[in-house]
């Protein structure tokens, strides 16, 4: 019988970390900015300034370090195939429904394993007529405080690796998934090597795809140039973000150490870097100062730096050399898709066929990238309504419908 | 018109000099991935050897000193819509009376110190060469040059700006040299100002907007029939891919940008190191002439943030090209092809940029040519404007003969 190596985890940054934070803090130098300039040019120098002085003066780690731990959090060991072993961080509640569903919820970037704080007590709740979850939220390697991959060439089928055996060593041979932005990419790997067996359905907040071609699937390609407002939309965020939104990712995926000098060296740096995407990603989400400064804290603070958790760009695609669904094919496992308006990118809803089986689909009025975050209860109804009793996932995990 | 041009030096604060101390002392370094050599971007052997010698050892007074060798100035200019700018400048006068001025333009990760090496051989005074009186500025939030301050700072603006500066030294024709963003601005130069004031002008990188099977057939139809102009194509389109992260970043977010550069002495080294390092050709770059290049942008008058908002300008914040609102000019153009440029068109694309008069290509040199090769990229102007050369005399009265 092997034995676990999970261990409750217990976020305590040391004092030499926070000390060097706030030198860093008080040496603080930043640029000027062009007359109203507001976003256009990137994150808008006020924003910065005020941030910047509120996390050197009055913002309290202590207190989110608090809060944090009071989610249940552990690590384990995860072996994996050519880059040895993993110590891997993760939330995990279990609902007090012992038929639970199994769920792993997957973050992105720049996003961590906390934006799973909003949508728990929701999903375990034990609420009579709706199912309940065993939530799973891991830190991605390399992100928040799981270690990162030492050597290059960890991708999708590693990441899906890491994925199902911490599922499986949490004893749930089968489970359901939830993700976005990575999350989202990821999912379409952790189903195609272990869908079926495994993974038994997947849910999505981020539709996205390869685009249909002529010869893969010409009705596909009619949609965006159909007169209706869907295609509108799908082409415009699609405009948008190639003339304006692919700085980043092309940085990212090209040269990640370069960007990571800078991350790693400058709290205002890294603050900017990342407070550009939670605003112009968001819909409209009314973050606080704190809400901010306690979001880029787990960058800053992480096990394995800033600067490592960027390299999932370039090693997911071959250094921008093949989009990040390279190794994967459609799979017929049951999958469902959560449209919220300020997402990125929302091409037609008919692509998402090219990427599984939908079985779910819903839209809403409001939300943005951060869906688990920006709103909670939405997504968790959309979950609830795929896995409920009458849904079209329903007892998809045997004898874990989600009830008792 | 400007007004006197008063002579500068360049005299870092004692406040600044100890507030970059205080930041590289605390100076925190990320991972890097087994193996990782240059594939995931500047390798972390070389950014903290760089940086602790910029700590420990680097000699910032000393090479002020030497900088300050140069002579320099600065000057008040007028520009429509933006207001005055005061703009910095090496202004090297040859002693032969009718040298030919020359306006040498930077680009990024550029600076003014890039015509350094170029000022000795240019403006020699020779019976058998030409010679030049030679005007290099910091552009416009570059170096020691005032930022503007408003959107909208666009090609026609900095064109504005050059020309008028060297209408203040009383040159009201003068002549051209320039590579990557002083090659852009040299086209809006030849648009707005060609043959009245611009009268021939020379570049290390010649690119513009690419053709299209309506503007120019032949040339499209010589991409499928000429093995070489495919492989340059292929081969800068690769390059393009592998390098270009930089370029999306500052021509859309150059704001988010700035605030590593103006708060992370590293940050700001390893993103301009990893150009400086890869575009050049076999170019053995030491520790003290990476730091004196960085130092350029770090002291830099208006921060290290503000350089990159060029990209932004010039595109519309990547709405369009950088040639947008310019076009075929007949103003004499003579082109330099250093082999390591990583920003190439096939040869035969020159003349879409202006009227090609002269063509070099040499066997070593890379994207930072007057750097690199101060004597080849001399040598070709001497050629260009000496007798017998295709712009011998351009620029009436001046023909550059002692």
């Amino acid at each position: 019988m092997a034995t676990t190596t999970e261990r409750p985890f217990t976020l305590s940054v040391p004092p030499a970390e926070l000390e060097l934070l706030q030198k860093k803090l008080e040496l603080v130098r930043l640029p000027d900015e062009l007359e109203n300039a507001g976003w256009d040019y990137g994150a808008p120098l006020s924003d910065i300034r005020r941030l910047v002085a509120r996390w050197r003066d009055g913002f309290d780690w202590h207190k989110s370090e608090t809060e944090i731990n009071k989610l249940p959090m552990f690590t384990r060991d995860i072996d994996v195939d050519g880059f040895g072993t993993l110590n891997i961080h993760y939330v995990h509640q279990k609902s007090a429904v012992k038929n639970a569903i199994p769920l792993l919820f997957v973050h992105g970037w720049p996003g961590h394993f906390l934006e799973v704080k909003n949508v728990l007590p929701h999903l375990t709740a034990i609420s009579g007529d709706r199912p309940s979850f065993h939530v799973v939220a891991i830190s991605l390697p390399g992100f928040g405080f799981s270690e990162a991959p030492k050597k290059s060439g960890f991708a999708g089928r590693q990441y899906a690796n890491v994925f199902n055996k911490l599922m499986l060593s949490l004893g749930y041979e089968e489970y359901v998934y939830q993700g976005g932005d990575w999350g989202h990419m990821l999912g379409a790997h952790v189903v195609y090597h272990y869908g079926h067996k495994h993974l038994k359905a997947w849910h999505s907040n981020m539709p996205f795809y390869r685009r249909p071609t002529l010869f893969s699937n010409p009705l596909l390609t009619l949609e965006e140039h159909l007169p209706t407002q869907a295609a509108r939309v799908a082409v415009e965020k699609l405009t948008h973000w190639r003339q304006k939104g692919i700085g980043y990712y092309t940085e990212h995926a090209t040269k990640p150490q370069t960007i990571g000098y800078g991350l790693s060296d400058s709290p205002a740096g890294l603050l900017s870097w990342i407070y550009e995407k939670l605003v112009s990603w968001s819909d409209q989400y009314p973050w606080t100062d704190d809400e901010v400064l306690e979001w880029i804290s787990i960058y800053w603070f992480s096990r394995a730096g800033p600067a490592a958790s960027i390299r999932i760009y370039y090693e997911m695609t071959g250094g921008n050399t093949h989009d990040t669904f390279e190794g994967t094919a459609r799979t017929t496992v049951p999958l469902g898709i959560s449209y919220f308006p300020g997402e990125l990118l929302l091409p037609p809803k008919s692509w998402m066929q090219m990427v599984g089986k939908v079985v779910f689909e819903s839209e809403h009025d409001k939300g943005g990238h951060f869906a688990a975050y920006e709103q909670p209860e939405k997504l968790a109804d959309d979950l609830r309504r795929m896995f409920g009793r009458g849904g079209p996932a329903f007892g998809v995990v045997h004898g874990h419908e989600g009830y008792d | 018109m400007g007004s006197w041009a008063k002579p500068f030096t360049v005299q870092v604060s004692d406040a600044d000099l100890e507030l970059l101390h205080k930041k590289l002392e605390l100076a925190t370094f990320p991972d890097e991935l087994e193996g990782a050599g240059w594939d995931y971007g500047a390798p972390l052997a070389d950014v903290k050897r760089i940086t602790e010698y910029w700590r420990d050892k680097f000699d910032w007074r000393k090479t002020e000193e030497t900088i300050n060798q140069l002579p320099q100035f600065t000057t008040e200019i007028e520009v429509e819509g933006h207001g005055s700018l005061n703009i910095h400048f090496v202004h090297q006068k040859s002693a032969a009376e009718n040298a030919i001025p020359l306006l040498f333009v930077h680009g990024w990760p550029g600076s003014f110190l890039e015509v350094r090496k170029l000022l000795p051989i240019l403006t020699a005074a020779s019976p058998d060469q030409p010679s030049f009186h030679v005007v290099a500025p910091s552009l416009p939030g570059f170096g020691f040059s005032e930022a503007p301050t408003k959107p909208g700072f666009g090609g026609y603006q900095h064109a504005e700006v050059l020309n008028k500066l060297m209408l203040s030294l009383g040159y009201n024709e003068y002549v051209y040299q320039a590579g990557d963003l002083g090659h852009v601005l040299g086209v809006y130069v030849a648009n707005a100002y060609g043959h009245k004031h611009l009268k021939a002008w020379h570049t290390n990188m010649p690119t513009y907007r690419a053709p299209t099977f309506w503007s120019n057939p032949l040339l499209i139809l010589e991409i499928f029939t000429n093995k070489a102009v495919s492989q340059t194509l292929e081969q800068a389109s690769r390059t393009w891919k592998k390098g270009g992260g930089y370029y999306m970043v500052q021509t859309t977010v150059p704001q988010t940008l700035a605030y590593s550069f103006a708060d992370s002495p590293d940050g700001l080294l390893a993103w301009i190191y990893e150009k400086l390092a890869r575009i050049v050709d076999d170019y053995h770059w030491t520790e003290d002439e990476v730091l004196e290049w960085i130092s350029i942008y770090w002291f830099s008058r208006a921060g290290p943030g503000a350089n990159v908002r060029i990209y932004y300008e010039l595109t519309g914040g990547n709405k369009h090209d950088m040639f947008e609102g310019t076009k075929w000019t007949s103003v004499p153009l003579g082109t330099s092809y250093f082999p390591k440029e990583p920003i190439r068109f096939p040869k035969s694309w020159a003349c879409l940029i202006g009227k090609v008069v002269f063509q070099a290509e040499h066997d070593k040199g890379g994207h930072f040519a007057a750097h690199e090769q101060p004597e080849k990229l001399a040598g070709d102007l001497r050629m260009m404007f000496g007798k017998g050369g295709p712009a011998y005399g351009i620029v009436p009265g001046k023909d550059g003969y002692a």
